[in-house]
C-alpha cells in the first residue's frame, strides 16, 4: 500500500479547526461541540488492518464530558444511598471501616459531579435531564432484578460498586482520545481516571477482605461476578486483551508478549499462560461510549 | 500541598482558561511523523556519567515513563529477592504481581522505544539506589512502595498532555490506571483506608476529587536520591 499517501489522506481528513490564539473564552468553549479530534486515533488503530475502512468517529469533547457526568451522577447517587443520605433508602450495613471508605469515595464522586457540571455549563451547553436510578437492575420493576438486595447486603453492594468503578476506569480511558486537543480537559479527565482506579482497587480490596476471590487489579483469577452475555459482563469483555501495538519506524508492530519479550523473570519461571495472565493484568483496557452507556442504562429508568 | 495551584497545570489554567495552545494541530502532525512519514529515527538522548536528558518530543516522554518503570521494576525485584521476615503469603503473592506488572510495563516501553530507548547503547543499565528505604520490614517496604507508586501516578497524569501521538496517549492511560490500582493497594496495606487520602486526592477547592499531577521536573526531584544520574527535564517541561 502507498503508506505515505494514506497518511497524507488521513491528515486531510482531520479537519479540526485550529483554535485561534487567545480566542474569546465563550467562543473557544463553544468549539467543544465540534467533531474531529478523535479521527486520527481511530484511523491509526485501523492501520493494523489496512483493508478495513474505519468509520469516521464524530464524537466531540462535549460528548465526552456528558458521558463523564452521567457516570459520576450515577456513582454519586449509588454511594449516597448506601450511606443513608437519600430519603427513602436506608444505609447499607457496613462496618465502621467500610463506611469510612464509602464516604471517601462518595465525596469524590460528588466533587466529580460538580467538576463536570461546571465544565459543561462553562462550555455553554446545558445539563442533561435528571434521570431516575434503580441499582437492583430491575428498571423499577420492568424486568427481573439482577441485584435485588443491593441496598441491604454489603457483598452485593460491593459487587455492583466494583462493576461501576471498573467500568468507570475503562470508560474514562475510552474518552481521553477525544479530549487530547484540549490540555485542560485532558488533564481533568486523566486525574479523574486515576482517582476512579484508586476507588476500583479499594473496592476490590474490601471484597477480598470479606472473603471474595478478587485481586485489586482486574485479573483472570478473579471469581466471576457477571453472567456471560449479560450487560454487566460487558464491563470485563476485552479486559483479558494481551495484544498491544506500537509504532516502530513506519509500521505498527504487535508487542511480542507471547514470544521474545523478556518478561518471564520469576524463579521458577511462570508458564506461558501465567505470563499472559499477568500481561492482561498490567494493562487496563478502554471501554467505548456505547458500552458504558449500556451499563448506565441498566441502572436508570 | 501536592496539588498546589502554583505547580498544577489545571490549577493555573483554572484561573483563566486561555486556550493558547493549538494542541489538536500539534498532536495530529506529530502523530504522523511518529506513525512513519519516513523521517529518520530521532537519536536517543545520550547519558553521560552525571546527567540524563530527555528530548522535547514523544520519545522523550516515553523514555521518561520507561525510566520510571525501570525504577519500579528494580524496586519490586529487590523486595522479591529478599522478602521482609514479616511478609505474609498474601504480601508475597501481591509483590510478585507488582514486580511482574512493572517488568511488563518496562519491557513494553523499551520495545516501543526500540533504538530510541535512552539506554539502547549502554552496556550496563542504570543502577538504582534504594538505601533510603527500609526494605527489611513489611511496614518499610509498603511505605517505599507507596512513595514510588504515588509518584508514578502523578507522573503519568503529568505526561498525558505532553504526549502527542494519540496511540501512545491511549497506551499510557492503560498503564496509568494499573499504577493507580497499585498505589491504592499499597497505601491500604501501609495504612488502612488511605487509598485516596487527601495527600493524593485534593479534598477541597476547584481541584477537589482530582488525583495528583506531577510535572517531569517535580518527578525528577522526587526520585533524585534513587538515581545515579541527574535528570534533565527541560525539554519535557516545554511540551
Amino acid at each position: 500500500m502507498d503508506f505515505l499517501n494514506l497518511l497524507a489522506r488521513l491528515a486531510d481528513l482531520d479537519t479540526t479547526p485550529a483554535l485561534p490564539a487567545a480566542a474569546p473564552r465563550r467562543a473557544a468553549l463553544g468549539r467543544l461541540g465540534q467533531a474531529g479530534t478523535a479521527l486520527l486515533p481511530a484511523l491509526l488503530t485501523g492501520l493494523s488492518r489496512p483493508a478495513a475502512a474505519t468509520p469516521q468517529n464524530t464524537k466531540t469533547r462535549l460528548d465526552a464530558l456528558h458521558l463523564a457526568l452521567q457516570l459520576e451522577l450515577l456513582e454519586n447517587e449509588f454511594y449516597s444511598r448506601a450511606l443513608g443520605l437519600v430519603a427513602g433508602f436506608s444505609a447499607v450495613p457496613f462496618s465502621a471501616t467500610e463506611k469510612t471508605a464509602i464516604q471517601t469515595i462518595q465525596q469524590h464522586e460528588a466533587q466529580h459531579v460538580a467538576l463536570f457540571q461546571r465544565l459543561i455549563t462553562d462550555s455553554g451547553s446545558s445539563l442533561d435531564p435528571v434521570v431516575r436510578y434503580d441499582f437492583t437492575g430491575s428498571k423499577n420493576g420492568a424486568q427481573p432484578a439482577l441485584y435485588p438486595d443491593v441496598q441491604t447486603n454489603p457483598d452485593t453492594f460491593l459487587q455492583v460498586a466494583q462493576l461501576l468503578e471498573d467500568a468507570g476506569v475503562r470508560a474514562y480511558k475510552g474518552q481521553v482520545e477525544f479530549l487530547q486537543s484540549d490540555d485542560y480537559l485532558l488533564e481533568a479527565a486523566v486525574r479523574t481516571h486515576s482517582t476512579e482506579a484508586r476507588h476500583a482497587s479499594h473496592i476490590r480490596t474490601m471484597r477480598r477482605q470479606r472473603g471474595a476471590t478478587v485481586k485489586s487489579w482486574i485479573s483472570a483469577s478473579d471469581a466471576a461476578i457477571t453472567t456471560p452475555g449479560s450487560v454487566p459482563a460487558k464491563v470485563y469483555e476485552g479486559e483479558d486483551n494481551i495484544t498491544q501495538y506500537v509504532t516502530i519506524g513506519t509500521s505498527l508492530v504487535q508487542v511480542p508478549f507471547d514470544s521474545t519479550l523478556p518478561i518471564n523473570v520469576g524463579t521458577p519461571p511462570l508458564t506461558p499462560t501465567q505470563v499472559l495472565a499477568k500481561v492482561a493484568e498490567a494493562f487496563d483496557e478502554p471501554l467505548n461510549a456505547q458500552t458504558a452507556t449500556a451499563l448506565l442504562q441498566l441502572f436508570t429508568y | 500541598m501536592i496539588n498546589s495551584e502554583a505547580t498544577s497545570f489545571l490549577g493555573r489554567t483554572l484561573r483563566r482558561r486561555s486556550f493558547l495552545r493549538v494542541a489538536g494541530a500539534t498532536a495530529a502532525s506529530s502523530a504522523l511523523v511518529l506513525a512513519g512519514c519516513g523521517e529518520d529515527p530521532a537519536p536517543a538522548p545520550t547519558p553521560d556519567t552525571t546527567t540524563l536528558g530527555f528530548k522535547q518530543d514523544d520519545t522523550g516522554v516515553l523514555n521518561f515513563a520507561y525510566l520510571l518503570e525501570q525504577l519500579e521494576a528494580a524496586f519490586y525485584q529487590k523486595v522479591v529477592e529478599a522478602f521482609p521476615a514479616d511478609f505474609t503469603a498474601a504480601d508475597k503473592a501481591a509483590f510478585l504481581d507488582l514486580r511482574d506488572h512493572e517488568v511488563i510495563h518496562r519491557e513494553f516501553l523499551k520495545f516501543a522505544l526500540s533504538t530510541n530507548a535512552y539506554d539502547a547503547g549502554l552496556t550496563t543499565p542504570l543502577a538504582f539506589n534504594f538505601t533510603a528505604f527500609t526494605l527489611t520490614t513489611r511496614a518499610g517496604v509498603y511505605a517505599a512502595a507507596r512513595t514510588l507508586e504515588d509518584v508514578g501516578v502523578g507522573a503519568y497524569n503529568g505526561l498525558a498532555r505532553r504526549i502527542a501521538n494519540p496511540q501512545y496517549l491511549q497506551l499510557l492511560a492503560k498503564l496509568a490506571s494499573v499504577e493507580a490500582r497499585h498505589a491504592a493497594f499499597v497505601r491500604d496495606q501501609a495504612e488502612p483506608n488511605s487509598f485516596a487520602a487527601s495527600d493524593v486526592i485534593a479534598d477541597s477547592g476547584s481541584l477537589a476529587g482530582l488525583d495528583t499531577v506531577k510535572t517531569p521536573a517535580e518527578v525528577a526531584t522526587l526520585i533524585a536520591s534513587l538515581l545515579p544520574v541527574v535528570l534533565i527535564t527541560d525539554g519535557l517541561m516545554l511540551l
